[in-house]
C-alpha cells in the first residue's frame, strides 16, 4: 500500500509540472486553433537559456524564472508575428500551419543541437540531489519546488482569465472568435497576447524541467507526444481538461514505470493517445478541434 | 483564323506537348537504364551510382507519401514507419532465413501495406491536425518498440552481410533495384491521380464532409490510400537495409527522416504526379550538396526546418504547383 | 438628415469577386428597416461593412458626420452600431449573464454594466430567469433574445441584425420579431436582414430590396409588400430565365 501511494505521490507531483508545460499549448490552440508542435521546443530552448544563466552567473534555475518568463513571451509575440498572424483567420490553412510549426521545431532543435551539441545536460542546484521525507513517503525536493511552483502559476492564470477584463476576453475568443469580434474584442491582439502568454508558461516549465530532467535537443519530441496525449485526454483548448489529463496519465506513467520499468513510461502516453484519438477525439473536456 | 482551323492547330498544340512529354520520360527511362552501362565499360561510377540509387529510393518514397498526404491532404510526419517495417521485415526474412531481400521486397512492401491498413482503421478516424499528432506518436511508438525488441538487435540494430559481388559491380543489383521501384511507384501515382479513386482522394483533400455526402466512401479510399502509400516505401526499405548491411531503429525511425519525406513532397508540389519526383531530386542534390559543404551536422536539420518554413509561407504548392498557379508549367512536366 | 449614409460601396471577400458592386442607401434615424432580396444579393455582406468586419473596396459610410470605413469593429461599436450576426453567435460555455457581460466589453465601467444588464433583463424577464444557465442550454428563441440582449447592453444608436428568425419555427419567429418591437419604442434604429420577407416586412416600417450588389428598391414596407413589382423581382427572373431556355 505504502509503495503504492509512494507511486502515486510521484505521479501527482510530475502531473503537476507536465499540466503547467501542457497549459500553454492548450492556451493557444483554444484561442487560435492551432496545435503548436513546436512547444515543447521552446521549452528545451528556455531549458537552455536557464541552464546558461546556471551556468555563467549561478543564477538559480528557479529565480531565473523571472527573467526567462518575459524572454519568452517577447520570443512568443514575435514568433507570432512573423509567422502566424496572417494565417490563423483562414481554417483552410489550418493543416499548413501545423507544419509550420512542425519545422520551428526542427529550426530550434537543429540551432540548439549546432550551438550546444547532443550532450545531456541539466542545471545542478542543491535541491536537485535531496529529497523531502512526508512519514514513509519522500518526494525529490527539487520536485516539489517545481510542483508547488506549478501550481501557483496555473492558479495565477486561471486567476488572471477568470476576474480580469483581458481574460474574459481571451475566453471569449476561445469560446467564438466571430462573436467576440462582434462585441468589440481585438482578437488579433487577444492571439498574439495569447501566444506570448502561452510561450511565456514555456518558459516557466523549462527553467524547472532544467533540474528536474537532463535535457538535449531532442528530448523535445518525447516531450511533445507526451503533452498532446494529456492535452488530447482532457480536450484541446481547455486548461482543466489538461490539468486533469497531466495528473491521470502522470500517475498512470508512474505506475507503468514502477512496474515495467522506466523505459516503458513514454509508451503509456502514447497509447493513451492513441486510444482517445479512436474512442473519443475531443478528449473529456475539449471543443472539438476545427478543422 | 477560322474557328476551324484554330481548333485544329490547338489539337495539335496538345497533340505535340503529348508527344513531346512522353518522349521526355522516355528518355529518362532510358538514361537512366543505360548509365550503370558506364559503370561497366569504365568503372569508377560508384560516388554516381549510390547517388543515383539513393534519389531513386526518395522519388518512390515520395511519390508514394503523394498518394496520402498530397492527393488525399492527410498529412503524415510518421511515414517512415513504413520504411521500417519493410526493412526490418526484409532483414528479419534475410538474417533469419536466408531470403534474400531482392526477392522477399514485394513481400516486404505488401506487410508494410497490410500495416498501414490496420493502422490507418485506427488513425484515420481522425483529420486534419489531429492525425498529424497521431502520426508522430506512430512513430515514437515505433521506436521504442524496436529500440526494446531484442530480436532485431534493439537499439543497437542488426547486421547483415554484404552482397557477394565484386565491388564495381555490387551496387547495379541495387541501382535496378530502386530504379523499378521508383518507376512503378510514380506509375501507381499516376493511375491513382487518372482514377476515380483519385478523383475521390483530392475530393476528400478539398472538403471530406461534402465528400461524404456526395457519396464517395471516404473511410475505405482513405484507408486504401494510407495503405497503399505504405507499398512502395516498404519495398524500399527492404532493399535500403540490405545496401546499408545495417539496420537500426535510430536510422529508420528518427523524426527528421519523416520530416525529410514530407519536404520533398511539398517543394516539388504534392498533389500532382511530376511533383514528388522533381522534389526528390531538387531535394537530395540540395541535401548532398549542403553535407559536402558543411558537413552532416545539426544544421542539417535546422536548415531542413528553414526550407520547411520558406516552402510553407511562400509556395505551399510546391515548384510544380506555384507554376501550375502561373500557367508558367512546362509541359514535359504536366504529368498528371 | 440621414443618421447613415451608404453610398457606393464595393465590396467583396479576401480576394474574391465584388459582392456589393455600388449600393447605397439612407438610413433615418428611429427607423426601422429590413432589407430583402435573394441568395448572394449581398444582405449580410451589407452589415458587416457597415461594423467593420468586412472593408469596403469602395464608397464610403458616413455615420452622423463620421467616416466608419476603415475603423476597426470595436471603434465602430464605441460610435454605437451593433451587429447581431447570422451563426447564433454566443458564447455557449458562459451564462446568460456572462453574455450579457460580454456585450458590455468595451464599456469601462463595471458597475455601468450591471445596470445596463438590470435593464435588459427588466425587458427580457425570461432571460433573468435563466441568468445563471449555460448559454448553449437555451432554446433557439432564447438565444436569440439573449443576443438581442448583449447588443442593448451598449444601448445602441443602430442595431443590426442578420436573419433573426433563420433556423427557428414560425411561432418563434413571430416571439422574436414581438420582442423587437421593445428596441422600437426605444427609439432604436433598426436594419434587419431577413429571408423571411413576410416577416421582416411585417415587423419594419421601411423596406429595402437588395440584389446584384445593389439596392433595387426602397419604401415603405406596407407598400413593398402590396407591390406587384417585388413580386417579379422575386418571381420574374425564374419566368425569364425559363423562357430563355425554352
Amino acid at each position: 500500500m505504502t509503495q503504492t501511494v509512494q507511486i502515486i505521490i510521484l505521479g501527482l507531483s510530475l502531473g503537476g509540472v507536465f499540466a503547467l508545460m501542457a497549459s500553454g499549448l492548450t492556451l493557444i490552440f483554444g484561442v487560435m486553433g492551432i496545435i503548436n508542435l513546436a512547444h515543447a521546443a521552446f521549452i528545451i530552448l528556455a531549458s537552455f537559456i536557464t541552464f546558461g544563466l546556471f551556468k555563467y552567473f549561478a543564477l538559480d534555475p528557479i529565480l531565473s524564472i523571472v527573467i526567462v518568463m518575459p524572454v519568452m513571451f517577447i520570443v512568443g509575440v514575435a514568433v507570432y508575428r512573423i509567422f502566424f498572424a496572417r494565417s490563423i483567420a483562414d481554417p483552410n490553412k489550418r493543416g499548413v500551419t501545423v507544419l509550420l510549426t512542425f519545422a520551428i521545431a526542427l529550426v530550434i532543435e537543429g540551432t540548439l543541437g549546432f550551438l550546444f551539441s547532443n550532450i545531456y545536460r541539466s542545471t545542478s542546484p542543491s535541491y536537485a540531489s535531496s529529497a523531502i521525507l512526508f512519514g514513509p513517503y519522500y518526494l525529490p525536493e527539487a520536485q516539489f519546488y517545481a510542483t508547488i511552483l506549478s501550481a501557483v502559476i496555473l492558479i495565477g492564470l486561471w486567476a488572471f482569465l477568470q476576474y480580469t477584463r483581458t481574460g474574459y476576453a481571451i475566453r471569449a475568443t476561445m469560446h467564438n472568435r466571430t462573436a467576440a469580434e462582434v462585441v468589440g474584442v481585438n482578437v488579433d491582439r487577444i492571439s498574439m497576447l495569447v501566444f506570448g502568454i502561452g510561450m511565456a508558461l514555456a518558459g516557466a516549465s523549462g527553467a524547472m524541467v532544467s533540474f528536474l530532467f537532463s535535457v538535449y535537443p531532442s528530448k523535445h519530441w518525447e516531450f511533445v507526444a507526451i503533452l498532446l496525449s494529456l492535452v488530447v485526454l482532457g480536450g484541446m483548448g481547455s486548461l482543466l481538461g489538461a490539468l486533469v489529463g497531466a495528473l491521470v496519465l502522470s500517475v498512470a506513467a508512474a505506475f507503468v514505470s514502477s512496474y515495467y520499468g522506466p523505459v516503458w513510461s513514454p509508451v503509456t502516453f502514447y497509447l493513451a493517445l492513441f486510444t482517445i484519438l479512436l474512442f473519443r477525439p475531443q478528449g473529456l473536456m475539449g471543443k472539438k478541434a476545427e478543422f | 483564323m477560322s474557328s476551324a482551323e484554330s481548333a485544329l492547330s490547338q489539337k495539335s498544340a496538345l497533340g505535340d506537348s503529348v508527344a513531346s512529354r512522353r518522349f521526355f520520360i522516355a528518355f529518362l527511362l532510358a538514361a537512366t537504364a543505360a548509365f550503370p552501362l558506364l559503370q561497366v565499360a569504365f568503372g569508377g561510377l560508384n560516388y554516381w551510382l549510390h547517388m543515383l540509387l539513393f534519389i531513386y529510393m526518395n522519388v518512390a518514397i515520395a511519390s508514394s507519401w503523394n498518394i496520402i498526404g498530397g492527393y488525399a491532404g492527410y498529412i503524415s510526419l510518421g511515414h517512415n514507419v513504413f520504411f521500417a517495417i519493410g526493412g526490418y521485415a526484409a532483414a528479419i526474412l534475410f538474417a533469419y532465413h536466408g531470403i534474400s531481400p531482392f526477392i522477399s521486397a514485394p513481400l516486404c512492401g505488401l506487410i508494410a501495406m497490410s500495416s498501414g491498413l490496420l493502422i490507418g482503421m485506427v488513425t484515420l478516424r481522425t483529420r486534419g491536425p489531429t492525425f498529424i499528432i497521431s502520426t508522430i506518436a506512430l512513430v515514437l511508438l515505433t521506436k521504442i518498440l524496436l529500440d526494446n525488441w531484442r530480436y532485431v538487435g534493439g537499439a543497437n540494430g542488426m547486421s547483415l552481410p554484404l552482397l557477394d559481388m565484386p565491388v564495381e559491380f555490387v551496387k547495379l543489383p541495387f541501382y535496378y533495384g530502386m530504379l523499378i521501384i521508383a518507376v512503378a511507384s510514380v506509375y501507381l501515382s499516376f493511375r491513382i491521380r487518372r482514377s476515380k479513386f483519385g478523383l475521390g482522394l483530392r475530393a476528400i483533400s478539398q472538403d471530406e464532409t461534402k465528400a461524404e455526402v456526395a457519396g464517395i466512401p471516404t473511410r475505405f479510399y482513405k484507408i486504401l490510400a494510407f495503405g497503399l502509400s505504405g507499398f512502395f516505401i516498404g519495398t524500399a526499405g527492404a532493399l535500403w537495409g540490405y545496401y546499408l548491411t545495417y539496420l537500426s531503429p535510430a536510422i529508420f525511425l528518427s523524426i527528421l527522416v519523416g520530416a525529410k519525406f514530407v519536404l520533398m513532397t511539398i517543394l516539388g508540389g504534392r498533389g500532382t504526379v511530376a511533383g514528388p519526383v522533381l522534389g526528390a531530386v531538387l531535394f537530395i542534390s540540395a541535401n548532398e550538396f549542403f553535407v559536402s559543404q558543411f558537413g552532416a551536422t545539426e544544421l542539417n536539420l535546422a536548415a531542413t526546418g528553414l526550407l520547411l518554413i520558406l516552402v510553407l509561407m511562400f509556395f505551399p504548392e510546391g515548384i510544380l504547383g506555384t507554376l501550375k498557379q502561373k500557367g508558367r508549367l512546362p509541359k514535359i512536366l504536366d504529368w498528371d | 438628415m440621414a443618421i447613415l449614409d451608404i453610398s457606393g460601396i464595393v465590396a467583396g471577400y479576401g480576394a474574391g469577386p465584388d459582392i456589393l458592386k455600388g449600393l447605397s442607401l439612407a438610413i433615418e434615424p428611429e427607423r426601422s428597416y429590413c432589407v430583402i432580396g435573394p441568395n448572394g444579393a449581398g444582405k449580410s455582406t451589407l452589415l458587416k461593412v457597415i461594423c467593420g468586419l468586412v472593408p469596403a473596396r469602395e464608397g464610403a459610410v458616413v455615420f452622423e458626420g463620421d467616416r466608419l470605413n476603415g475603423l476597426r469593429t470595436d471603434e465602430i461599436l464605441h460610435r454605437g452600431i451593433c451587429f447581431v450576426p447570422q451563426d447564433r453567435s454566443l458564447f455557449p460555455d458562459m451564462t446568460i449573464r456572462e453574455n450579457l457581460r460580454m456585450g458590455g466589453y468595451i464599456l469601462k465601467d463595471r458597475r455601468e454594466v450591471d445596470r445596463r444588464i438590470e435593464e435588459v433583463y427588466g425587458m427580457f424577464p425570461i432571460l433573468k430567469e435563466r441568468n445563471s444557465q449555460l448559454a448553449k442550454t437555451l432554446s433557439g428563441g432564447q438565444q436569440q433574445m439573449l443576443l438581442i440582449g448583449r447588443a442593448l447592453v451598449l444601448r445602441p444608436r443602430i442595431i443590426m441584425l442578420d436573419e433573426p428568425s433563420l433556423g427557428l419555427a414560425p411561432i418563434v419567429s413571430r416571439q422574436i420579431f414581438d420582442s423587437m418591437n421593445t428596441l422600437k419604442a426605444a427609439g432604436i434604429t433598426i436594419i434587419v436582414v431577413e429571408q423571411n420577407a413576410r416577416m421582416g416586412l411585417q415587423f419594419a416600417d421601411w423596406g429595402c430590396v437588395l440584389d446584384l450588389g445593389k439596392a433595387m428598391f426602397e419604401g415603405p414596407s406596407a407598400s413593398i409588400l402590396e407591390d406587384p413589382r417585388i413580386e417579379e423581382l422575386y418571381l420574374g427572373r425564374r419566368r425569364s430565365r425559363a423562357g430563355a431556355d425554352a
